[in-house]
């Protein structure tokens, strides 16, 4: 946490910069046809399905900074979109209340993995588990399998603050994204969390609030969930509570190959934000790939160890 | 005259660096066959990269170990075991879920077919422990034993096998003096029956009490091999700092406390802390001694607001304040240098500068990092209290103890606290910062802030404090003004019983 873009980051963009290069050559097209890979409205679909695990991602990097795991952002995403769509599509309510209910959620499943970690005492890969049942159970009590049309309702040309609306999840992103690196790298709070995540103890005989510290990082990975889940919502058009299913692995994979440390202390939003793009570039180029459908998974299996492996020798040459 | 002993274990040239820093120079000397031999030296001299070496873990750049003038190439730290390389580690390995047989087995199992047999290796641990005169059941779990049965199951597990020559690193350094005693009184008895020994110590009276000859390294460099009966403690701390200390200070008049700026007023926090009364003047050092569990760190960790006392107030400049938590209590003013550096004191993960500025930083409610603000800070922090650090961008691990221990005391120095609280200052720190800390210790003194230092370092709490205080089974025992105070009145308080029987 020296600089606010450190040289980590910068193995993480090469890796991502590569990777667009390799996929550009691999796919070129014959004669004059358009590319199918290296071409603006397909940037964009990568960019806007990157930022719902990007967003998550955010929160799960501080979560693992602070020496902690969350398991629960697939199901909250899942829960705060149920939780939108529903009460904008069924209940009425205006869009910015749906979405401030979607957050509210957020908050909530958040603060209660905060009191499980911090006031019962129970590992966080426990707390997180529960709460990721719960949230995904809530979500199917909700929709008792129905899901919310919520395309239908949003106005055609619908554009916050003057951003079209496909360009509202890339943005949102990016803007949490930079507030959060600000946050850990130029803000006391930022250093607590790298300091608890290093040496708990010793952060708490240096008069760190610990316990406090613990739960505004949950809290915050819950929010930033329930922020993706309402991105998810949007741009699928339905709020539905088998969405997401599985995301929370990908996004802590993102965060790893960031180059976060999961026994905590080490990692970087930026990081993970770009991690989330590595691989949301390989879903979206595998299956151009004839033939190579059933192996996306492996690969995307192959390219973490492998990129973490790289992080540990790199890291043990600079020792 | 009788035949000189064969040469047991030798080292020839032994070489060592990371990356530009040398730790080993070409080291040359011998263990005989049969002799304790002791290596000392101060932090960064290169002892354990030296063990490290011996015990397989690490490969010499260049140079050889031999036994009995054959050549002896460790490539793990098993094939070391297999030599007869026996290690007992500082650290106390041990695996406290597992029972002492298993403890001492752990990794070289007796088996039959894949089978453990059990009953076997309880068997050899029993004959092994009445060897040692140890009364350790085999079947408890490691985790139950005292620090000191801790070391000794080490002990007996570099024994359980072909055992050529035992190497004790600070094996003392978790220990209280009367547990010292007993693996002394274990160790005279392996020497005398013929063990050759390999011991690594900084604390002079061991290695004089147990040792025939003395190895120093100074450096990474060998600086001589004493005998014992020719030399003196003063002869082998200049060989290890290459220099004369300067002499001791008497304990100089000092200027008498100001009245009282930390008051403590019948503490109790069940089950360590009883009715602890205590008061500490401005400008003054109060030694508090005691033998583990008496309840010293327990005492410095409730007043620094860790735990929360069951009674008892505190006062602090005559204002009575609560202590939540190390927050209030660091906000409040007061400031503890905990007793473990590595587990408690230092963040390894973040740099020097952000170690030195995180308590200040956190005690004044400042949001946003200023890092050039900063950098100049830590800059004149390392200056001030004399660190040797590469940098402020450098991570904590690349420092010596010492200066580690340097780092842990700025960092709170920088908070500029009334009251500081020391546990174990000086542990396991070579003389020279030990010398430098007590420097400091005395220059914030000097301040008027009121100094508490926990040690079991008996020589330290006298040469440094004004006065001592001596607790034992959470209780206050005594009180005794340094001028008037020896070691053995320190040590009557400290151990006695009969006084407890005492209805006053």
């Amino acid at each position: 946490m020296r600089r606010l873009w450190e040289v980590r980051e910068l193995s993480t963009v090469a890796i991502l910069v590569l990777e667009v290069l390799f996929f550009t050559w691999y796919l070129w097209p014959e004669g004059n046809r358009p590319h199918p890979f290296l071409n603006v409205p397909n940037g964009l679909l990568i960019l806007k399905y990157s930022s719902i695990y990007g967003i998550a991602a955010v929160g799960a990097a501080v979560v693992i900074i602070s020496g902690g795991i969350d398991l629960s952002p697939g199901a909250v995403i899942a829960l705060a979109g149920v939780v939108c769509g529903g009460l904008f599509v069924e209940a009425g309510w205006s869009l910015q209340g749906s979405m401030a209910a979607a957050l509210l959620v957020g908050v909530s499943s958040g603060l209660l993995s905060a009191l499980l970690v911090v006031l019962v005492h129970l590992p966080p890969f426990i707390a997180t588990l529960g709460v990721m049942g719960i949230a995904r159970g809530t979500a199917f009590i909700i929709t008792e399998g129905r899901f919310f049309d919520v395309s239908s309702l949003l106005v055609g040309g619908w554009r916050p603050l003057g951003i079209p609306a496909d360009w509202v999840p890339p943005v949102v992103m990016i803007v949490l994204a930079v507030i959060f690196q600000i946050l850990m790298t130029r803000f006391q709070w930022g250093r607590a969390v790298f300091s608890v995540g290093g040496n708990e103890t010793a952060a708490l005989f240096s008069g760190i609030a610990v316990g406090r510290l613990k739960a505004s990082v949950y809290i915050l990975s819950g929010l930033l969930a329930a922020v993706a889940g309402i991105v998810l919502t949007v741009v699928q058009g339905q709020g539905k509570a088998d969405l997401a299913t599985g995301y929370e692995l990908d996004i802590i994979a993102s965060a790893v190959v960031g180059g976060a440390s999961l026994s905590g202390g080490r990692g970087s939003v930026i990081g993970a934000v770009l991690g989330t793009l590595i691989f949301g570039v390989l879903r979206n180029a595998l299956p151009q790939i004839p033939g190579a459908t059933f192996y996306d998974r492996l690969i995307v299996g192959l390219v973490v160890i492998v990129i973490v492996v790289m992080d540990q020798l790199l890291l043990r040459k600079g020792r | 005259m009788a035949a000189i002993p064969m040469a047991g274990l030798e080292f020839r040239e032994v070489r060592k660096s990371f990356g530009a820093v040398q730790a080993l120079t070409g080291v040359s000397f011998a263990v005989r066959e049969g002799e304790a031999h002791a290596l000392v030296g101060e932090n960064g001299a290169g002892k354990s990269t030296l063990l490290k070496i011996l015990a397989g873990i690490l490969r010499p750049d260049s140079g050889e170990l031999h036994w009995q003038d054959a050549p002896l190439s460790l490539t793990s730290p098993r094939e070391a075991l297999e030599r007869g390389i026996g290690m007992v580690y500082q650290e106390m390995l041990c695996f406290p879920n597992l029972t002492v047989s298993a403890n001492i087995f752990a990794g070289r199992e007796l088996t039959r077919g894949g089978r453990l047999r059990d009953g076997a290796m309880r068997q050899r641990t029993r004959a092994l422990l009445e060897d040692l005169h140890l009364r350790i059941d085999a079947d408890a779990p490691a985790g139950s034993l005292s620090a000191a049965h801790r070391q000794l199951l080490q002990v007996a597990r570099a024994l359980a096998f072909d055992c050529r020559i035992l190497v004790l690193d600070e094996p003392t350094t978790a220990l209280t003096d009367a547990e010292a005693d007993h693996l002394f009184e274990v160790l005279e008895k392996l020497k005398a029956r013929g063990s050759t020994l390999l011991y690594v110590s900084h604390r002079l009276p061991e290695v004089f009490r147990l040792c025939d000859r003395i190895t120093v390294l100074r450096d990474g460099a060998y600086a001589g091999t004493f005998v014992r009966e020719d030399t003196s403690p003063e002869a082998i701390v200049r060989a290890m700092v290459g220099r004369d200390l300067p002499p001791r200070r008497a304990p100089q008049p000092r200027p008498a406390a100001t009245g009282p700026i930390l008051e403590i007023d019948h503490l109790t926090r069940h089950p360590c802390l009883h009715d602890v009364s205590l008061a500490v003047g401005k400008g003054e050092i109060v030694g508090l001694f005691g033998l583990v569990g008496s309840g010293r760190t327990e005492l410095l960790e409730t007043i620094f607001g860790l735990h929360r006392p069951h009674a008892g107030r505190l006062r602090l400049d005559g204002h009575a304040i609560s202590l939540q938590s190390a927050r209030h209590a660091a906000r409040a003013g007061i400031a503890l240098v905990p007793e473990e550096r590595q587990h408690q004191g230092l963040f390894f993960n973040l740099t020097v500068r952000h170690n030195l500025v995180l308590p200040s930083r956190t005690v004044g409610r400042q949001a946003i990092i200023r890092p050039r603000e900063e950098r100049a800070e830590a800059r004149r922090l390392l200056e001030t209290w004399r660190i040797k650090a590469p940098g402020p961008e450098a991570r904590p691990d690349s420092l010596s103890g010492g200066n580690q221990q340097k780092v842990v005391l700025a960092k709170w120095l920088a908070t500029t606290p009334r009251v500081l609280l020391l546990d174990e200052p000086t542990k396991g720190v070579d003389v020279g910062a030990k010398f430098e800390i007590h420097e400091i210790v005395r220059r914030e003194a000097e301040r008027g802030t009121g100094c508490l230092v926990a040690s079991s370092d008996l020589p330290e709490v006298l040469s440094l404090c004004d006065r001592i205080v001596v607790m034992r089974e959470g209780r206050i025992r005594g009180e005794l003004a340094a001028a008037e105070a020896s070691e053995e009145a320190v040590m009557h308080l400290a151990t006695s019983v009969e006084e407890v029987r005492d209805p006053s």
